[in-house]
């Protein structure tokens, strides 16, 4: 048998299961999220399969790049890297996100020597960042470069958390700051600092609201998807380059149905009946 | 391997669960994931304040101790540190309960978080005018063709959304596309002259035409009112950008979901 098939039999069984079962041991009112879900992770998987064997494409991303070359930056200097994981807590994906990159940016930090200073908004991302940066270290073999303090607490409130970060920025003057986690209104204040000390920045976020504060005052920003492939771009690990091809198939198909949805309102056919849903 | 392992296990189990809860009809899963989930959520981030608390109590100490650099603004943090402790558990100056005193206007703990932190934070708020003052005039700073977008956009939205902004006649905004057309086209124009007595020209002609002919000063139509002008950019072209924008990042939220519960991204971990 095929290989692929497994990629059709498997969400078709999933789909009639769901609607043989659908309002008794299925909630009623969110088929389409169902749909789409299992369409997304049924696409990510078939790309994660299909890396391991063949080469896939990763289209330069500035902002990626550039921090192995901020990190160098800032060793020339003799200048640390400020690292701002965000005010959020865990429960937010933008701090799990911020917090993977933070690991990837503590084994460059490792690599060139560079001191690295993490202020964090919560105990319990204090304790996550601290591990993965102990790691980071550990695995580039410098562990005796790891400072217990390089990880620190400052406040969870958050302007008193962005003048602490923008104290730290006008005492120390790092050559590099990265903001990457969950910002809100702080953002600017943070960016605008770092802009004053002329820092290399580089910001990721995924609150759509304050990319556009980043993206004045930072010198590069990770854009929405960019953001959460920053990881994967990072790791260079087939299985999880072929996870952001995967999420690309999907916002192929969302583009489809846009243009599907503008031509069915065009002949004055309302298909959004089919997809409304009741969540929660 | 239990350090490894055991994390892995958790994060894909819970993971598998949260999402399943959404869409299966099972009153305790939903519960567990609604309430139980989050509480426990709560309860290891309440004690994990403990953690976070001695961490900045023992680095500032520490750097007072061996008199780092700027070791002085630690003994602020230390000082303030150590005070809310006492006016929060140990003496509150007041003649009501323990617990009452934190409304307690003739508490110190009030009289701290009233006088003290809030102007504090109020003026760290306040100091976000000023950077958006900066950062617009960086932004708008014609560098290239995107930027002078932004400039025009922010000029009708600024504009569009004061008193003054209704208040500006449809042969002002008609002038401004004008100019808009000429600032396109002037590479065309052999000399500058030529260029502004075109201009000139062309401006008297859709005065005349809209004055006279279509009637523009009493019917005045939406593209030539700056409030609509205004209204439009940011309900067509801004809302667009953004929908795009969040369609990414909700794409990118399912995928690095994904990759989290299947135990693939093992980042967070250190791997």
């Amino acid at each position: 048998m095929n290989e692929n098939m497994k990629y059709i039999l498997a969400p078709l069984m999933i789909v009639s299961i769901y609607f043989f079962g659908h309002g008794s041991l299925f909630l009623t009112g969110n088929e389409t999220s169902f749909i789409f879900v299992l369409l997304s992770c049924l696409s990510i998987e078939y790309f994660i399969n299909k890396a391991e064997n063949e080469d896939v494409y990763l289209r330069p991303i500035a902002g990626i790049d550039a921090m192995e070359e901020a990190v160098g930056r800032a060793t020339e200097m003799g200048k640390s890297v400020l690292y701002v994981p965000g005010i959020s807590g865990l429960d937010q994906v933008d701090t799990l996100s911020g917090l993977i990159i933070l690991g990837h940016t503590a084994g460059m930090t490792a690599k060139y020597e560079a001191d690295l200073h993490v202020p964090v908004a919560s105990p319990i991302v204090m304790e996550t960042a601290k591990e993965s940066c102990k790691e980071s270290y550990l695995r580039e073999g410098r562990p005796d470069l790891y400072k217990e303090d390089m990880v620190h607490y400052v406040t969870d409130d958050q302007f008193a958390y962005a003048a602490g970060v923008n104290g730290i920025m006008l005492r120390e003057k790092p050559a590099a700051v990265f903001y990457q986690g969950r910002f809100y209104a702080e953002s600017l204040i943070l960016a605008e600092t770092g802009n004053s000390i002329d820092a290399i920045q580089i910001a990721g976020t995924g609150s759509a609201s304050q990319i556009p504060f980043f993206v004045t005052a930072c010198d590069y920003t990770l854009i929405g998807e960019e953001f959460f492939a920053a990881s994967a771009y990072l790791s260079k690990k087939s299985e999880l380059i072929g996870s952001i091809k995967g999420q690309d198939m999907i916002k192929v198909i969302c583009m489809i149905s846009i243009c599907l949805v503008v031509m069915a309102t065009i002949f004055g056919i309302d298909i959004s009946q089919y997809f409304r849903m009741e969540l929660g | 391997m239990l350090k490894r392992q055991l994390p892995i296990v958790i994060v894909i189990v819970v993971g598998f669960l949260t999402l399943g809860g959404h869409f299966i009809n099972n009153a305790p899963l939903k519960n567990f994931i609604d309430n139980d989930a989050t509480q426990w959520y709560d309860i290891i981030a309440g004690f994990a304040v403990f953690l976070g608390s001695l961490n900045l109590l023992k680095l500032h100490l520490t750097r007072v101790v061996r008199k780092t650099k700027n070791w002085q603004y630690s003994i602020f943090s230390v000082a303030g540190f150590l005070l809310m402790i006492i006016f929060g558990f140990v003496y509150h100056g007041s003649e009501v309960d323990w617990g009452k005193h934190l409304d307690a206007k003739d508490s110190y703990f009030y009289w701290m978080y009233w006088y003290i932190y809030q102007p504090l934070s109020t003026t760290m708020f306040a100091l976000l005018a000023f950077f958006v003052a900066s950062a617009s005039y960086r932004a708008f700073r014609i560098r290239n063709y995107e930027a002078t977008l932004l400039l025009i956009s922010g000029i009708i939205l600024m504009l569009g959304r004061v008193p003054i902004g209704s208040l500006i006649p449809w042969w002002i905004v008609g002038g401004m596309y004008v100019a808009l057309i000429f600032a396109l086209i002037k590479s065309y124009f052999k000399s500058i002259n030529l260029s502004i007595y075109s201009y000139l020209l062309a401006y008297v002609f859709l005065i005349l035409i809209g004055g006279f002919v279509f009637g523009w000063h009493q019917n005045t139509p939406a593209f030539l009112k700056l409030n609509d002008i205004q209204q439009w950019i940011f309900n067509v072209p801004a809302t667009a950008g953004a929908t795009a924008i969040m369609i990414g990042i909700a794409i990118g939220t399912i995928a690095q979901s994904y990759r989290i519960i299947t135990g693939r991204e093992r980042s967070i971990l250190g791997e």
